[in-house]
């Protein structure tokens, strides 16, 4: 009975202790005890100081019981298996040159040099890059924007060279407002028309391998740089301003005058009207006296002394006769200007006209009715009364013949008045008349006609 | 008739056993998209080019270095897999750690790349011969440089 009672009273004694072991596995903890969540997760950072890289490894729980832990890994090692971590504060950690970079690591956590847990990974995929550095923006008026610079230290490196990187911005009074941007430069344009004006904002930049062969995360914001944008002002340069209100104000101006003068004065410089040359004569002859009778109606002329030429002779010899006249009236003007000033002279000799051969040789374009000039003699004794006492100022123009209707024998032809050539009196600028003999063609007439319209 | 079967016993089979080898390539390359040889290997070797020119004023004829061996067609993987292991040899005490890293590296990247066959490594350790010269090294560096360059060549015009 003794016995029964002790080896039953055993019995309770340990089911007590093994259900008080189950209590504390009821509660929970010893099954988490044993079952210790040992994950954890690494980064690299290759060349972080020289040609030395760095590997990094925590437990994702930070609750986790670490005293005698300790970290190794083997494989993917120059010149060695395995290799252990250093351990600060709850970071394992191990600096080394020894990566080969190809291929994959084991790493291991060990409790008393008992493997805890494993963790296969490969050193080039969980690359952390350092974090830029010098982040500055300037404003550049020209172009109306803000450009944005930064530096990192991969591109010295040998490895990780080829990084992304992303700008982040805000303006400070909008919390958790951030802009990004993606690049892979160094540096970044932000336009002013897409910013606040006068406001304040902050830019901070961070940087991740660019998944060529190196890849893994971001690494820490850069240090965040402050800077305020300009307010846009509504005036303009004052000097800028003036200028552009006096050129609109001069180009009206121009405007308004060329519209007012066009027809007077402007439309006669461009486009000049071809000269009249009845007009022009009538102008002609009308200044010298009032009382000078100029008319086209050859009534007005019946004291004159008109004499009737045969049309084709007359022509001819009347052609020879100028071209004679003009070259030694260009030798002689030529002397009488290089000679300097000379007396009145009538260069009698050059412009004498039989005026009988030139009578008869009057081309049939003289008709009377005819508005155009006849040839002109140079003949003092055949002057008219009314046109003597003109020539001594304005140019003059002799009208030397002009036939009747009936005066020809043959059938007239349409007249054409500057078939011949004409013979005209033409001042210099002394007030010297001189002949100037033209030629026979019709242009020959206006330029004359038109150069007594501007000596006039 | 019994000379003829002579003929097909003892000369075809000792032929095809002979023949075999060369149209087989021993040796599978892993890293044929070029990655790895770009980003690390590369590196290495450019290195140690510059320090073997640091240190020494090679002449300009080329001293025997694996002359045995050539990237062939179809070989490229044993050439590099005897190069690889002939890195070795130039290891050194007397070398920088960064030398020594770099060769290691050259030799052991390289190494892990290649799949070779057994036989073939016995095969490269028999006619391994010892070349201390840093010229040689260099020559031998350049050629494994040639051979990658060979084997990308090929695999991007596949």
């Amino acid at each position: 009975m003794t016995i029964l009672g002790t080896a039953f009273g055993m019995v309770f004694y340990l089911l007590q202790a093994v259900s008080g072991e189950s209590g504390y596995a009821q509660n929970g903890e010893f099954e988490d005890a044993e079952l210790d969540d040992y994950s954890f997760s690494c980064y690299s950072q290759l060349e972080v100081d020289g040609t030395q890289h760095l590997l990094t490894c925590a437990f994702d729980d930070p609750d986790v019981n670490s005293t005698n832990l300790e970290f190794e890994i083997c494989g993917a090692l120059l010149n060695v298996k395995c290799l252990t971590f250093d351990k600060l504060q709850e970071m394992y950690f191990i600096k080394t040159k020894k990566f080969l970079l190809i291929g994959d690591s084991e790493i291991h956590v060990k409790l008393g040099g008992k493997n805890i847990t494993s963790k296969k990974l490969n050193i080039v995929e969980i690359v952390k890059p350092e974090a830029p550095f010098d982040i500055r923006v300037i404003y550049r008026k020209g172009a109306n924007d803000f450009l944005v610079t930064f530096n990192t230290s991969h591109s010295q490196k040998k490895y990780v060279k080829e990084l992304m990187h992303e700008v982040a911005y805000r303006q400070e009074k909008n919390e958790n407002d951030w802009m990004h941007v993606n690049l892979s430069s160094t540096k970044l344009t932000l336009l002013q028309r897409k910013l606040q004006p006068d406001a304040m904002y902050e830019i901070k930049v961070r940087s991740i391998p660019n998944a060529n062969y190196f890849q893994g995360f971001w690494s820490e914001w850069s240090p965040t740089f402050h800077f305020r944008t300009p307010e846009i002002t509504g005036r303009m340069d004052p000097v800028l301003l003036t200028i552009s209100i006096l050129s609109f104000f001069s180009v009206a101006l121009m405007v308004i005058l060329a519209c007012a003068l066009w027809k007077k004065r402007i439309k006669p410089i461009v486009w000049p009207s071809l000269p009249d040359h009845k007009k022009t004569l009538e102008q002609l002859c009308k200044k010298p006296k009032k009382n000078l009778n100029v008319s086209f109606n050859p009534e007005s002329f019946l004291d004159c002394q008109i004499h009737k030429v045969d049309g084709i002779q007359a022509r001819d010899e009347a052609e020879s006769f100028l071209q004679d006249t003009s070259s030694q009236l260009d030798e002689s003007e030529k002397r009488r200007l290089g000679g300097g000033m000379q007396g009145p002279t009538w260069p009698s000799e050059h412009a004498a006209i039989t005026p009988k051969a030139f009578r008869e040789d009057l081309p049939f374009g003289c008709l009377a009715g005819s508005i155009s000039m006849c040839e002109a003699l140079v003949q003092s004794s055949s002057r008219s009364p009314d046109c003597r006492e003109g020539g001594k100022n304005g140019p003059h123009v002799y009208q030397g013949l002009l036939l009747g209707p009936g005066t020809t024998n043959s059938t007239v032809p349409t007249p054409s008045p500057f078939q011949s050539g004409i013979l005209t009196l033409s001042p210099t600028a002394q007030g010297q008349p001189v002949l100037t003999s033209l030629g026979s063609s019709q242009e020959e007439a206006y330029v004359t006609m038109s150069s007594f319209y501007q000596n006039q | 008739m019994f000379h003829v079967s002579f003929r097909y016993i003892f000369g075809i089979p000792p032929l095809i056993l002979v023949l075999l080898p060369v149209t087989s390539s021993d040796c599978d390359i892993e890293g044929k998209d070029g990655r790895e040889y770009q980003h690390v290997l590369m590196i290495s070797i450019n290195d140690l080019d510059t320090m073997i020119k640091n240190r020494t004023n090679c002449p300009n004829n080329e001293p025997k270095v694996f002359k045995k061996h050539a990237c062939d067609d179809n070989k490229e993987g044993v050439f590099l897999y005897r190069a690889a292991r002939k890195l070795k040899q130039f290891v050194k005490v007397n070398n920088s750690e960064d030398f020594n890293l770099h060769l290691s590296r050259v030799s052991q990247g390289t190494l892990q790349l290649l799949n070779c066959t057994p036989k073939e490594d016995n095969k490269s350790v028999k006619e391994q011969r010892k070349q201390k010269s840093l010229c040689s090294l260099g020559i031998l560096l350049q050629k494994i440089k040639t051979c990658w360059n060979k084997i990308l060549r090929g695999s991007k015009e596949h």
